[in-house]
């Protein structure tokens, strides 16, 4: 592995903050989804889509996503998507990023399968913050990793495609650029090192010469 | 009537700017390439979340508008270079919790009826929670909101270009009904705003 990872990226300022800080910057890579193209993806060993994104041109994409993942690499999937381009089903639900100060003891996921090599490093509080909408459908090859109280589906993968592609409406990226939820670097290091074997080093700073740019990409 | 554009980048969040019985938005998808086509319209709306690439792609737009007098209204945190005068940088240095909000000069009234101090706390007590970074304003502009650290967290520019610029550190403003209702400072704010639009004397100099 080569330690690079594909950011599939909307223009959001928040998916920007996370890639461009200086603990990210050298293992992710902003792609435009506007702009995408396979000649671009092979020298990834993993693509993130972030929470945020734009749905109707990753459809537009999907067999480019698709011929990613028969290569036998992986793609992470975060927030909502469409049956336009996954074979599952998301419902909206309203956000609870409250429940840490309302109700401690009954955090927005309540089950975790801890073997999973991205979830087995971290304590429960850091393998959940708040979701955004819920798997009603996911298909019959898909191992369900994270569940609700209600039993719906958050987090879900499959290697049915080829690789692995693994799908969850927590957002990482765009938490982690905005930096008011302190602890996922534990989560993103952690997501990060399972996608292309690198771990980040170092602590997220944000440097305001990277603010104003006249481009994205470095 | 007036007439608004709202820039969407596919994630929905036009949703917050219906139109009212004063001002008519309309709606333009980012697509690959996009070309902005202001002509006719009062006020361009980039609401939070918005897509910065394809805003510094027509920046050169966004100015020749400002500068037919026309309105520019930004909740995000636009880290490319593509609004006249003003800069925004996030940051990460100061605690959230510390987050308050302080009121500064507000000639055009758009601080009217809103309660600052739901800025400081959420209804949950949570602080922080609205906006992230600062403003580096132009000279000229006005700082309407100033964050604990004596930071521009709202400002209006009439100023850097013959128009009116109404920006947010990325606090979203709109009409979030499922999250927040009609006296929020988030609707509040941005309805102060919208009646200021909608007045003769919109363009009046803060």
């Amino acid at each position: 592995m080569e330690g690079k990872i594909g950011l599939i990226f909307n223009g959001v300022w928040s998916q920007y903050a996370m890639a461009s800080s200086s603990k990210y910057r050298q293992i992710y890579e902003l792609l435009y989804v506007h702009e995408l193209n396979s000649a671009q993806l092979s020298k990834f060993d993993a693509l993130v889509i972030p929470f945020q994104s734009h749905q109707e041109a990753l459809a537009e994409h999907r067999e480019l996503l698709y011929d990613f993942l028969v290569s036998g690499k992986k793609i992470a999937v975060f927030g909502d998507s469409t049956p336009k381009w996954i074979e599952a089903t998301w419902e909206d639900r309203p956000v609870n990023n409250y429940w840490w100060v309302a109700d401690p003891n009954n955090p927005p996921i309540a089950h975790t399968d801890r073997e999973h090599p991205v979830f087995r490093p971290l304590v429960p509080r850091h393998a959940c913050w708040h979701v955004h909408g819920v798997y009603t459908q996911t298909p019959e090859h898909a191992e369900i990793i994270q569940r609700n109280a209600e039993g719906e589906t958050i987090t879900w993968q499959t290697s049915h495609y080829g690789g692995i592609l693994f799908v969850s409406t927590l957002d990482p990226i765009v938490e982690h650029g905005i930096q008011q939820i302190r602890h996922l670097d534990n989560f993103v290091d952690s997501l990060t090192e399972w996608l292309c074997g690198v771990r980040p080093l170092g602590s997220f700073e944000i440097c305001p010469e990277h603010y104003g740019v006249a481009d994205y990409r470095w | 009537m007036k007439r608004a554009l709202v820039v969407s980048n596919g994630i929905g969040a036009e949703q917050a700017f219906p139109s009212t019985k004063e001002i008519c938005f309309d709606v333009v998808q980012v697509v690959p390439s996009l070309a902005l086509e202001l002509a006719g319209y009062d006020l361009l709306v980039v609401p939070n979340g918005a897509d910065h690439v394809a805003m510094f792609r027509n920046r050169v737009k966004v100015r020749e508008f400002l500068d037919q007098g026309k309105a520019l209204a930004c909740f995000c945190g636009w880290f490319m270079d593509w609004i006249p005068g003003n800069r925004w940088i996030h940051d990460n240095e100061h605690p959230t919790k510390q987050v308050r909000h302080y009121k500064g000069d507000d000639p055009l009234g758009l601080l009217d009826g809103v309660d600052l101090g739901r800025l400081d706390h959420n209804e949950h007590g949570i602080s922080g929670w609205w906006s992230c970074g600062y403003i580096q304003a132009a000279t000229g502009a006005n700082t309407l909101i100033y964050d604990t650290w004596g930071r521009s967290m709202v400002i209006t520019d009439s100023v850097s270009t013959a128009g009116l610029m109404f920006l947010t550190a990325s606090g979203p403003l709109g009409s979030y009904g499922r999250y927040y209702d009609a006296t929020s400072p988030i609707a509040r704010m941005y309805e102060n705003f919208l009646k200021h639009i909608c007045s003769a004397n919109q363009l009046a100099i803060g």
